[in-house]
């Protein structure tokens, strides 16, 4: 019994060495593989980028799965799948970019949403609050400027002869009535008033203009161009005394 | 010979006279000042065709679109356009 036991136990053993020897020489030929499975298996796997995007939330899962299996096989083309998961039919050369371009590209995507979305709101604001209430404050440089050629285009608008002379007595008979409004405007200042009276003074010189743009295009342009200053000059009570 | 000068006279100024009116209706300086007077009163016109000459800066007008407007200027100097 002894010695079949010994016997058994020595055959046993040497079946087990014969089994180790061949473990470690089949080991041996995919030495990182056996490599990956231990400590640095896991250092190698995990700092790749890819697996970390899509499995951030599966690493829970990853941890508390079995860890070994998986990772031999994830190992040896470490690099590869992800890329061909993510770039799909770039190869791996080109995925490698294609996985810092798409590295990138989601950011990107989530910010170009909030920085776009921002400047199409933001700057179009900008633009429109300003204009209106910014309108006064500006021409003030031009204001001068137009003063001086506030009676030559009085002169050139009489003298035209691309408004007929009716037109023109009943653009004078408009202006006039126009202007006694200011008159009563500035008697007693009134935003509101304000408003009606840039809406009638801009349908006024629209009026101009269209009749002036076909048969003396440069008094249109020096009129339209002196436009915020001719304003200017009719909201300031001092200079609107002075016409 | 002095009774047909007379005559001829009288024929040309009644001819003056009847025909005074209607050159401004061939002048497209005085239709378009017309066609944009109306405009600026806020009237529909569409074009003036034709305009005859009443009096001083005084026309009576027919429209493309088939209305009739008198044009003139008042005595406190404005231009009115009266729909006829």
């Amino acid at each position: 019994m002894l010695g079949s036991v010994t016997l058994g136990n020595s055959a046993g053993a040497v079946v087990v060495s014969v089994l180790v020897l061949l473990s470690h020489t089949s080991d041996r030929t995919p030495p990182g593989s056996r490599r990956t499975d231990g400590v640095a298996g896991r250092e190698t796997v995990r700092p790749v980028p890819v697996p970390e995007k899509e499995a951030e939330s599966p690493r829970s899962g990853e941890r508390a799965t079995p860890v070994e299996p998986p990772k031999p096989s994830v190992s040896a083309p470490s690099a590869k799948p992800p890329v061909s998961r993510k770039s799909g039919t770039p190869p791996g050369g080109i995925a490698t970019g294609g996985l810092a371009q798409k590295e990138s590209e989601p950011p990107q995507e989530s910010q170009p949403p909030k920085a776009s979305a921002p400047p199409t709101e933001t700057v179009p604001r900008p633009e429109t609050a300003p204009p209106t209430e910014a309108a006064l404050p500006s021409p003030a440089p031009p204001a001068t400027a137009a003063t001086l050629d506030l009676s030559s285009l009085e002169t050139r608008l009489r003298e035209t002869k691309a408004i007929g002379v009716f037109t023109k007595l009943s653009l004078k008979n408009q202006v006039d009535d126009l202007l006694e409004e200011f008159r009563e405007f500035h008697k007693s200042p009134d935003r509101s008033m304000l408003t009606r009276l840039r809406q009638a003074y801009d349908l006024l010189l629209l009026k101009v203009l269209s009749l002036l743009q076909d048969g003396d295009p440069v008094l249109a342009r020096d009129i339209s161009s002196s436009r915020e200053a001719l304003w200017s000059i009719l909201t300031d009570p001092d200079k609107f005394k002075d016409l | 010979m002095s009774g047909r000068t007379r005559a001829g006279a009288l024929i040309v100024s009644t001819a003056t006279l009847f025909t005074a009116p209607s050159p401004a209706a061939d002048d497209p300086a005085v239709l378009r000042d017309l066609t944009a007077v109306i405009a600026l009163q806020g009237q529909p016109c569409g074009q003036v065709l034709t305009a005859t000459k009443q009096g001083d800066n005084d026309y009576i007008v027919a429209c493309k679109d088939g209305s009739r407007y008198r044009v003139f200027v008042n005595a406190e100097g404005r231009v009115v356009v009266q729909k006829q």
